[in-house]
């Protein structure tokens, strides 16, 4: 069955038929008629998100913008927003990293937190509801759970920031004064810190040794996923590492997939749900979290023509699929020829890994077909795991959603 | 000496935990150093060349993260969230702490008090919070807890005083890192603070943190021309003899002496 016809099938799959409480349902099918035409971009308007978005925070209670942000209400807030403007008009990625902060925030993109919550909700309470007696439950979800997926959305943040510090020993004069950039890793690195630290005190006020010894093994993941991004090879060489598409879906586990999972897991261990509910929660999110990676790495290959601003990473999914089908040498070779006095030229490059053409006629590159095989076996067992997960009343909605918010963040 | 606050926290029959609370200690310690190295650009630590400038500042900063995850890892597998809540105070204190150095006191009065609680959080916040961890795991009697809390409080301290006084009164090669280095990053540390009292005139090289050419020089030589580094170890010799008495509170043991002679020994180190 394909993709498409799953979900048009969805809403009878759920169990639609009935409940009067469901009145808001009835115009989303149209919303999932028009998400579900194949890559119609035209149905990701800012109107269907926020509909989609609004939908899920009146399922989660409250509205999660800003998530991360919200433990900057302390003096520290105003000491960093003091040492990040004095960065405006430098070249310091981290002006960078806090816009798009700020934007997404403003704009509800912090998705990992709002998953969290719709896991919570979805699974319910447990059988084991005596023990979590002392918990308060506002609109289906533990306090507990709340703090969680603000945990989860701050190690995420703390690591983005993290990201952007710069080796001085590598900038160019383009980059400007040599202090700009001391300055900014100075404020990048306390702000992550301080993210951080937040994030450790929540974990040790949640009371529960399972769940920190679990997101401190996702954050050490999470490094050692960003870890291996910065030393790949394919930015400054223009080579694809020497991988195969097993190695990087590990490596890619750790950089995106790993957090994601142990939360959703996490989240299971604080209502007291068994093993079997826990390892479904961990699989939602990782594949989620995959098909996400996957989905962005394809970006650049479903155009329908190159222009001239395209460019694709040399590590993402599509090109280690394409280099594996291949083989290494002949990858090499190509990207040779693509070259043009040392600087890699990307149209030529999208070009030379064209392998067959799709439904339509236009040319796909071989990498990407193989890629978007690997997101729909991510993508359908996402859908598995999250039917699996049906243990409430309102799980119905609450799966319609989450397959929603997961359809319009790919 | 870092090393040797690890085997201060031990008390009578060492359990596995406590073991375990010594080596987190020392990485949360390992951690905020090769992340302050990167903020303050450093190039030496301990006579040898530091992380940033061997493998970068972003491996660096990558590499505190990690030694910081492994640390709470660690720390969950205990299994005692009483412990977990105290040292991951200290988490949030070194970062606070941090902090406070970034801001400075207009106030002449107000800055003393800065300048203990910057101590406090940055250096003092670890030796106590995890004196009082172990004590913590090792018996259940709250006083005891306090006790081992105000040791390491003010041993601590002590500790840092002393540090801070040596970076005038020793050269280079003693200590494994450059001297005059708290002047260099604009730091009045407490020889300056004294100093500051005797001669006015160093309130506004303060101010400015010590940013124009020769305010370096010309505040190390106020210093030494003041009482400022006497003051400053008289303070850290009556931290000592506070963190004595509380330690006296407890049974004779040889390990309650070794505590005591520790707290001599940061008094007289020279490095």
């Amino acid at each position: 069955m394909s993709l498409r016809q799953r979900l048009f099938r969805l809403p009878r799959y759920l169990g639609a038929s009935g409940s009067p409480r469901r009145l808001w349902w009835s115009p989303s099918l149209d919303t999932i008629s028009l998400v579900g035409s194949w890559r119609g971009q035209s149905s990701r308007s800012p109107a269907h998100w926020n509909q989609v978005v609004s939908e899920a925070e009146k399922i989660v209670g409250y509205p999660t913008s800003f998530m991360s942000l919200r433990c900057l209400l302390s003096d520290e807030l105003s000491n960093i927003a003091m040492q990040v403007r004095k960065l405006v008009g430098t070249q310091h990625p981290l002006l960078t990293t806090a816009r798009g902060l700020v934007y997404d925030s403003r704009h509800n993109l912090q998705l990992r937190g709002l998953v969290v919550l719709l896991i919570s909700k979805a699974a319910g309470p447990s059988s084991m509801k005596a023990s979590c007696q002392n918990y308060d439950m506002v609109s289906g979800i533990y306090s507990c759970q709340r703090s969680l997926a603000e945990i989860t959305e701050l190690i995420h943040t703390a690591l983005l920031v993290h990201r952007g510090i710069v080796n001085l020993n590598e900038l160019q004069s383009s980059d400007g004064p040599l202090k700009d950039m001391q300055f900014g890793n100075k404020i990048a690195i306390l702000s992550g810190d301080f993210l951080l630290a937040n994030a450790c005190n929540g974990l040790a006020l949640l009371q529960n040794t399972k769940v920190v010894e679990l997101l401190a093994s996702a954050l050490m993941d999470l490094v050692q996923g960003v870890y291996h991004e910065n030393s790949t090879s394919a930015k400054e060489n223009y080579i694809t590492d020497d991988i195969g598409i097993s190695t990087w879906k590990e490596q890619t586990f750790l950089s995106h997939g790993a957090l994601l999972a142990k939360s959703c897991q996490a989240a299971m261990e604080l209502a007291k749900h068994g093993a079997e509910v826990q390892d479904m929660a961990f699989q939602y999110g990782k594949h989620m979290a995959m098909s996400h990676k996957i989905n962005s790495d394809l970006q650049p290959f479903i155009k329908e023509k190159t222009s001239d601003s395209t460019t694709f990473h040399l590590n993402s999914a599509p090109v280690v699929l394409h280099q594996e089908f291949l083989g290494r040498d002949l990858w090499i070779k190509q990207i040779g020829e693509a070259q043009e006095k040392g600087r890699l030229d990307y149209a030529k490059a999208w070009l030379h890994s064209t392998g067959c053409r799709d439904s339509r006629g236009y040319s796909q590159p071989a990498g990407a077909v193989g890629s978007r095989r690997y997101e729909h076996a991510h993508c359908l067992r996402t859908y598995f795991f999250s039917t699996k997960l049906r243990l409430g009343n309102f799980t119905g909605d609450l799966n319609f959603v989450a397959c929603q918010i997961y359809i319009l963040w790919n | 000496m870092r090393q040797a606050r690890g085997l201060s926290v031990v008390l009578r029959d060492v359990q596995a935990s406590q073991r375990s609370i010594a080596l987190i200690a020392e990485m949360i310690h390992t951690a905020s150093l090769v992340h302050d190295d990167v903020i303050d650009d450093a190039r030496s630590r301990r006579g040898k060349h530091t992380v940033n400038k061997i493998w970068g500042e972003k491996k660096a900063v990558l590499a505190g993260d990690l030694i910081l995850s492994a640390a709470s890892i660690a720390l969950a597998r205990i299994g005692n969230t009483t412990v977990i809540s105290i040292l991951t105070q200290v988490i949030e204190d070194l970062v606070r702490g941090e902090f406070l150095q970034l801001g400075s006191k207009e106030n002449e009065n107000e800055r003393f008090a800065h300048y203990l609680e910057k101590t406090f959080k940055k250096t003092a916040s670890l030796i106590a919070n995890s004196c009082k961890a172990v004590s913590v795991l090792g018996c259940p009697d709250p006083v005891v807890h306090e006790i081992a809390y105000q040791y390491g409080k003010n041993v601590g301290i002590a500790f840092q005083l002393i540090d801070d006084v040596l970076d005038f009164t020793s050269c280079s090669d003693q200590m494994g890192k450059p001297t005059s280095a708290d002047l260099k990053l604009g730091l009045a540390t407490g020889p300056v603070l004294f100093a500051c009292q005797q001669f006015p005139e160093m309130n506004a090289m303060i101010m400015r943190r010590f940013s124009l050419p020769g305010d370096v020089d010309r505040a190390r030589q106020y210093v030494l021309q003041s009482d400022g580094v006497q003051q400053t170890t008289y303070l850290a010799q009556r931290y000592c003899h506070e963190a004595v008495r509380e330690i006296s509170k407890l049974r004779p043991s040889p390990e309650r002496d070794a505590l005591i002679q520790l707290s001599e020994i940061v008094l007289t180190r020279d490095k």
